[in-house]
Formats: structure tokens, C-alpha cells, sequence
């Protein structure tokens, strides 16, 4: 029972830690600043709930009143990043493109974000 | 200048590391501190006071008088900004261009925002009432329900927070955290105690003396958190919109 | 030291150079509104830093009041001011 409880919790961690890794590769080696907030948006929230659900499922070792609620507070953070999280990085995401940071295309390179609006007719 | 502040806080780093090295190291047992003070804390604030956690017995009972002189300095701050940077817009300076607002609101940040809000709320109240018995209490719980509002001003504006907390209910309110603080205080005083004797309440509460330090701490931790809830909502208001109170962030 | 053998040291002294980190690249940013954030972040890793020393409460107030608060208000006044620092 243990050892499975144990591989779980193993799992998950390293799982969100591998995600956690792309996230900062991400970060460091995508051209521009809309795929950078891309990476850290979704590899952000994905690896911390897989860690914090590693985290609760670790609590379950000794399973008494206790423990259940120190799970249940972690599952509440989960729930409190979900929402949290992507939010955040919308909201960076929108006040760069309303101070037109320029973009990145594989066609032609840097593109400024003018040009981006003129493309789509605004 | 840069090179007399940086030689000047290099010596007084250099001096404090000094000064440092006569500090007992952290945790130790023989320090003077945890020989006489923290073990008489540790063995009887739950006896005395009934209540587990200890730092907040300490703060809101045996240190009460500071604690309330805390929340009359953060009163003052919040009154003081206010003083300073409150006006109208009759007195607006013509030579400050107005900023880029933008047209309507993102509903993504809405939406989470009425996910977000009622859920801090809720924590400010738990961590406010659950002082006791875990880390937390009147200021903590406090500076998270002005948050929440905060929040709110975020993602909405200004106008819909101040739309459900008047400025003039904002600042009662905070005054009145400083009263019942104070007035707990003079309660034991009038019913023959020194000041803040919580355990002078028990006649009125109808509970044993221990239980009404407890009863106490739980009044004036209420009071301290109304003062921190709307003086951090009123900084925010006065600072962010430059003392108009017409748009947020 | 033995008090506090129950995490590493390592950990410790590595907490305690992202918080001199933090302090200097606050220091030294030219934009306010970087050098707020730049300061929340500096009131997270003291954050971490008091519960290391298991101080629960400290650690609660500093991170409601110096990771949260503090830097919006920071924020809110950065973008009233000249935003680029003179020097």
C-alpha cells in the first residue's frame, strides 16, 4: 500500500518538476514575449497543481482527520492556482499587446505590433 | 552622493555584522531569552489565557498596550495620506496628462476576480477567527479582507468598490477598529481591572476569567482587523488614483 | 548546529542570497514598476526565510502584507510619479 502511495507521489513530482523544467526553457529561449508568457502560463499552472497534488497525496500516509485536512487545504490551493494562475498571465498578455509589444513570426522575424493591427484592420 | 550612501551603508552593514556576533546563535537554548521569557510563554499562556497559540496570547493579551498603539499607527497612516493626497477635481493640475483608460472590462480577469473574492473574504474571516489555534489573527485577516476589495478595484475599477464601501463609511469604520480596541480596554477598567484585563469581562460574559482573556483577545483582534481592513483599502484608493477616488490602477 | 538540523543549510544560505539578490536588483532598476515587483519578490524569499526559522506568523504577515499589499501599493504610486528613477 505504501510503496504504491509513495510511487504516486514520486510521479507526480517529478512529472511537474519535468514540467516545471520546460517552463523555464521556455521562458529563457522563446523569441518573444507572447510565447514567453505562453510557456509560463500553461507549464506555470500545470506543474504546480501536479506537485501540489503530490503534495496532498503525501499527506494520505497516515490517514486520520489531520492529515485529510492538511490534503484538502492543498487541494484548495490547486483549485486556488487554476484559477489564479492563467488569469495572471491573461492579464500580463493583455496589458503587453494594449502597450503594443511587438511579435515574432518565422516568415519575417520581429514584427511590431502595428503592423499586427494593420494586418487584422484595426 | 551614490558613493557616500554606498560607503555608508557598507559601514553600518559591516557594523551590524559586528554586532551580530554577540547575538546568542538562533534557537540556542542557554540565550537569556529562551531561559526566562519564551518558557514562561510556552508553559503558561494556556493556562493563563486558554488559548493555544501563543503568539497571538502575547500579542493581544500580555503585549496588548503596544498592539493597540499598533493599530492607532496604522490609523494615523492611513488618515495622514489621506490628508495628504486627497482632493477634488476642481483642484486637478492641468499639466498632468490624463492617462490611457481603457474602454470597458476584460471579462476573463472579472470572472475570476467574483471566483477569487468571496473565497479570500471567507480566509480573512477564518484567519481572523481562527487566531487561536493557528498562525493568524486580527492583522493578517484584516490586510487579507482589504485585499479582496482591493482585488476587486483591480479588475472592475475604483467606482465599484467605492460604490459598496463609502470613503466616509471606509474611514468610520476604521476609527471605530481603534475604538473597540480602546474600548475594551477601558470596559476592563470600569468593571475594576487595569487596562485591557481581559479577565475583569468574565462577570459580563458569564464565562470563567480564563475563558474571557480568551473572549478578549478573540474583541480586540475584531477591532484591530476592521482598522487594517479599511485603512489598506483607503491607501490603495488615495494612492493609486492620486486622491480622486475616480479610477483605479 | 544541531537546532536546525531538520533542513539543510544549504537551503538556508540560499534562500538568504535571493534575498540579498533581490535587494540589489531592486536597488538598481532604473523603472519603479520593475523595482516593485522586484521588491515583492524580495518579501516572498523573507517570507520563506521566517518559516525556515519557524516563525508561522511573521512569515503570514510578511507575505500579506509585504508580498501583497505593499507592492500594489507600490505600483499605484510608481505609475503617478516620474516612472524612471533619476539616478
Amino acid at each position: 500500500m505504501n510503496i504504491y502511495l509513495d510511487a504516486i507521489v514520486v510521479l507526480l513530482t517529478f512529472v511537474g518538476l519535468l514540467f516545471f523544467h520546460g517552463t523555464t526553457v521556455g521562458i529563457l529561449r522563446f523569441p518573444d514575449f507572447y510565447t514567453r508568457m505562453h510557456a509560463a502560463g500553461k507549464g506555470d499552472t500545470l506543474s504546480t497543481m501536479l506537485i501540489l497534488f503530490g503534495f496532498a497525496a503525501y499527506q494520505l500516509h497516515h490517514p486520520s482527520t489531520a492529515t485529510l485536512l492538511v490534503a484538502g487545504k492543498i487541494i484548495f490551493i490547486a483549485v486556488l492556482v487554476f484559477i489564479a494562475s492563467p488569469t495572471a498571465t491573461h492579464a500580463i498578455m493583455d496589458a503587453g499587446y494594449e502597450s503594443e509589444i511587438g511579435a515574432w513570426s518565422a516568415k519575417d522575424g520581429f514584427v511590431s505590433s502595428c503592423l499586427i493591427r494593420k494586418e487584422k484592420g484595426e | 552622493m551614490k558613493v557616500i550612501a554606498a560607503l555608508f551603508s557598507i559601514v553600518l552593514g559591516v557594523v551590524l555584522l559586528v554586532a551580530a556576533n554577540d547575538l546568542p546563535i538562533w534557537g540556542d537554548p542557554e540565550s537569556p531569552v529562551s531561559v526566562h521569557l519564551s518558557s514562561y510563554f510556552i508553559e503558561h499562556s494556556v493556562e493563563q489565557t486558554s488559548v493555544p497559540n501563543f503568539v497571538t496570547a502575547v500579542l493581544a493579551d500580555y503585549r496588548g498596550y503596544d498592539t493597540m498603539f499598533e493599530t492607532a499607527v496604522i490609523f494615523c497612516a492611513g488618515i495622514t495620506v489621506m490628508t495628504i493626497l486627497r482632493r477634488s477635481h476642481r483642484l486637478r493640475k492641468k499639466n498632468v496628462p490624463p492617462r490611457p483608460v481603457r474602454e470597458g472590462q476584460d471579462i476573463i480577469i472579472c470572472s475570476a476576480a467574483r471566483l477569487i473574492v468571496p473565497m479570500m473574504q471567507l480566509f480573512a474571516l477564518y484567519v481572523l477567527a481562527h487566531g487561536h489555534h493557528s498562525p493568524g489573527g486580527g492583522f493578517q485577516g484584516g490586510v487579507i479582507f482589504g485585499a479582496s476589495f482591493i482585488l476587486l478595484a483591480l479588475a472592475y475599477d475604483l467606482k465599484t468598490v467605492l460604490s459598496r464601501l463609502k470613503e466616509k463609511t471606509m474611514m468610520l469604520v476604521s476609527g471605530l477598529g481603534v475604538l473597540v480596541y480602546a474600548g475594551i480596554g477601558v470596559l476592563c477598567l470600569f468593571l475594576g481591572g487595569n487596562f485591557l484585563d481581559y479577565s475583569r469581562l468574565a462577570s459580563i460574559l458569564q464565562v470563567t476569567e480564563i475563558e474571557a482573556r480568551s473572549h478578549g483577545i478573540l474583541g480586540v483582534e475584531v477591532g484591530v482587523a476592521l482598522t487594517v481592513t479599511c485603512i489598506m483599502l483607503s491607501l490603495y484608493a488615495d494612492l493609486a488614483s492620486g486622491g480622486e477616488m475616480d479610477e483605479g490602477l | 548546529m544541531e537546532v536546525n538540523s531538520w533542513v539543510l543549510w544549504q537551503f538556508d544560505v540560499l534562500i538568504l542570497l535571493m534575498v540579498l539578490v533581490c535587494a540589489v536588483v531592486a536597488l538598481q532598476l532604473r523603472d519603479l514598476v520593475a523595482s516593485a515587483i522586484s521588491f515583492g519578490a524580495y518579501s516572498f524569499f523573507m517570507c520563506l526565510l521566517w518559516t525556515l526559522m519557524l516563525a508561522v506568523d511573521v512569515a503570514f504577515t510578511e507575505a500579506a502584507v509585504g508580498a501583497g499589499v505593499s507592492t500594489v501599493l507600490f505600483l499605484g504610486t510608481a505609475l503617478h510619479i516620474r516612472r524612471r528613477a533619476k539616478d
